[in-house]
């Protein structure tokens, strides 16, 4: 059985113990009409947002921390945004290069319409350089280098609501640098009574980010670390704006997750993690979940091993130590970790194994045992 | 220490009509230039010392200004054609970029046809790029098959221009064209980046020769092409060490950026400060002191 909202519903006031059947359908078996253009056969040329236009035909992008300055046919860092002749210009519009649809749990969004599904789209480009990506294939290309497929606003949207599912996830690669594609899908998608949300590394200024705020319901942030050194070595960003990024999403009404990639002897120092709980609890609170995730090898670090479950579980002690309420693992299914537990009774609310659903103990927003509200967004 | 010869030759009758590059005046200066470079009494001689007969030979040109402000074809095509006289074989020579739009857009003909001389950029089908990233220090990115897999020996036939972000783009960072990824390489001055990819065996151990089209100059302003900041300089420069060619392209923009009265680029605090990175690499020389500049006309 898929877990729409209605069987989410219907689950949590029946109390029932149950497993979904996740159907996760791949792009390609979406749009069977369709063919995936060949590389470098699609480039949008829709003018992009949040720049300045500069003399002699040079701009400067305002849509992200870089601020990058570019000369006519330059693009910036992100590789999928080009001056032309004084103009900027979007190149990944409507242009997706990875659509799939999967549970909400896969971003992991653990507080956000459990069990639905996402139709998840992602365009080419980042704004970040991270050595251990797993997404680099598309996110470290520019838009020429991989395959695409039209995928306007609307029809992302109406595709999305025809196989059923209530989100639209923008996600995969970077969607900060296809600020616009996102922001007018999110529009479409919410025409049609979906939900939106981003899966982003939070490296974004804060006016389009107040913007793109309004026009979503969920974000995801990836905080790589708590320290510059490893944005400087491993993620080429900057830390401070991701912490004014969340510091700005847990101001506003979208629900916000955090999920931190734990890589062996990069960023597992116990007491960083102390002071990345620490700094949570004091500046946005204990309730937006926090997910510890477990790095496999790959990309750029191959030589590293997986993340020790037995640190993964150190971390999460010390998060809940410092007073945070929802700190979950994940890359590890079946461990307890992957549950919600009710912060008043300790009870668990909802169980679940990987990106699947197995009971809910939740009445409404509540938990059944205690009746202590859980925050998030449930229906 | 030997220091690294560079030879800077001018040419007054380097322009045909319509502003374009004569191809007999190309092929003039670049068999004087070859003749100084290597002290041969015969160009071709010249070219022997550099490149081995049978090798497959790549003539990395840039052509992201397009139209306005590319290598010519007249330049690249001319050279192309001579070294293919010299050793035998049109289709071992092969003038490329990274898109075989920027390379239309600039004036090339492409072409792949067996017996010819071929012109292509890497996204030709069947080309591309490698599957996995090449990582040197702070650079990791998947190259160009034709620089990985279809030539053994390399020319830089780089346009010489200021650069807002790297000071000058000359011969070193024209392989950023070889590259997926250079868009990620221009923090700080694109410092060490341009002299970290150069250090990356697929292009060090194929590099042979540097020759910058300084036939016009964008001084200022650059990469793109401003024409109130272009000078006509009727120059091109030879060298076989990388760091030292560039390095005399440098002082070419601040001659010319001196005498019309702008800043020095270190005034402008975009010094081109990977040359010096790549001199600590052991790529070349990166101190005017330490090359032997021979300028000549034709």
């Amino acid at each position: 059985m898929k877990m729409n909202r209605r069987n989410f519903i219907k689950a949590a006031a029946a109390g029932s113990s149950w497993f979904l059947t996740l159907n996760q359908l791949k792009g390609s078996e979406l749009l069977p009409a369709a063919k995936a253009a060949p590389a470098g056969a699609n480039l949008s040329r829709v003018e992009a947002r949040y720049y300045d236009r500069l003399p002699d035909r040079e701009i400067k992008c305002r849509l992200c921390p870089r601020f990058c300055q570019l000369g006519d046919k330059e693009r910036g860092f992100c590789g999928v945004r080009e001056n032309q002749d004084g103009k900027y210009y979007t190149l990944v519009y409507g242009q997706a290069a990875s659509y799939n649809i999967d549970p909400v749990e896969k971003k992991p969004l653990f507080h956000f319409l459990p069990g639905a599904m996402a139709f998840s789209i992602a365009t080419a480009g980042c704004n970040v350089a991270c050595k251990f990506c797993q997404n680099w294939e598309i996110s470290q290309m520019r838009p020429e280098q991989v395959k695409s497929h039209p995928l306007p606003p609307e029809v992302a949207a109406e595709t999305a609501a025809s196989y059923n599912c209530p989100v639209v996830a923008y996600t995969y690669s970077e969607p900060v640098v296809f600020y616009e594609y996102m922001y007018d899908t999110s529009l479409q998608a919410r025409k049609k009574g979906l939900r939106n949300a981003v899966i982003t590394n939070g490296f974004i200024n804060p006016e389009p980010l107040a913007e793109l705020i309004k026009a979503v319901e969920a974000i995801k942030i990836d905080l790589k670390a708590f320290n510059q050194d490893f944005y400087t070595n491993y993620v080429r960003g900057e830390l401070k704006p991701v912490l004014e990024s969340i510091k700005q999403i847990a101001r506003s009404k979208v629900w916000l997750e955090i999920v931190y990639l734990v890589i062996p002897t990069l960023n597992d120092k116990p007491e960083e993690i102390r002071q990345m709980a620490r700094w949570l609890a004091a500046e946005i609170g204990p309730d937006y979940p926090l997910h510890f995730s477990r790095f496999q090898p790959m990309y750029l670090i191959k030589n590293l091993p997986p993340t020790p479950v037995s640190t993964l579980e150190r971390l999460r002690d010390i998060a809940l130590q410092e007073g945070l309420h929802y700190v979950y693992l994940g890359n590890t299914p079946g461990h307890p970790g992957e549950n919600t537990y009710c912060p008043n009774c300790g009870q668990p609310v909802i169980e679940r194994y990987g990106y699947t659903i197995k009971k809910i103990n939740m009445s409404g927003n509540k938990c059944r045992h205690c009746q202590q509200v859980i925050p998030g967004v449930w229906s | 220490m030997n220091k690294s010869r560079v030879v800077i030759i001018r040419s007054q009758s380097a322009w045909a009509a319509k502003g374009r590059p004569d191809p007999a005046s190309m092929l003039r200066i670049f068999r004087k230039g070859l003749e100084v470079l290597t002290g041969s009494s015969l160009a071709e001689d010249g070219l022997r010392q550099i490149f081995h007969p049978g090798e497959n030979i790549g003539l990395k040109i840039s052509t992201i200004g397009r139209g306005a402000i590319s290598t010519y074809p007249e330049t690249a095509v001319t050279l192309g054609l001579w070294l293919a006289k010299t050793f035998g074989r049109e289709d071992k020579i092969i003038i490329w970029d990274r898109t075989n739009e920027e390379l239309k857009d600039a004036g090339y003909k492409l072409s792949r046809s067996a017996g010819s001389l071929k012109i292509l950029g890497t996204d030709t089908p069947g080309i591309g790029y490698g599957p996995e990233p090449v990582v040197n220090r702070s650079v990791a990115s998947l190259f160009s098959k034709i620089q990985a897999e279809l030539i053994e020996a390399s020319i830089s036939l780089a346009l010489l221009k200021d650069h807002g972000l790297a000071g000058i783009t000359g011969g070193l960072k024209n392989y950023f064209g070889a590259i997926h990824n250079p868009n990620k390489y221009h923090d700080s001055n694109c410092n060490p980046y341009i002299a970290d990819l150069f250090e990356i065996d697929l292009i060090r151990k194929k590099h042979r020769l540097t020759i910058l089209d300084a036939l016009r100059v964008q001084y200022h302003r650059g990469p793109s092409y401003h024409p109130q900041w272009n000078d006509q300089s009727n120059k091109l420069v030879f060298g076989l060490d990388p760091v030292a060619v560039d390095t005399v392209g440098w002082k070419l923009v601040e001659d010319l950026r001196a005498k019309k009265g702008l800043p020095s680029l270190p005034e402008e605090r975009r010094q081109p400060a990977y040359l010096k990175t790549a001199e600590d690499l052991g790529l070349g020389q990166s101190r005017l002191e330490n090359i032997e500049i021979i300028e000549e006309e034709v």
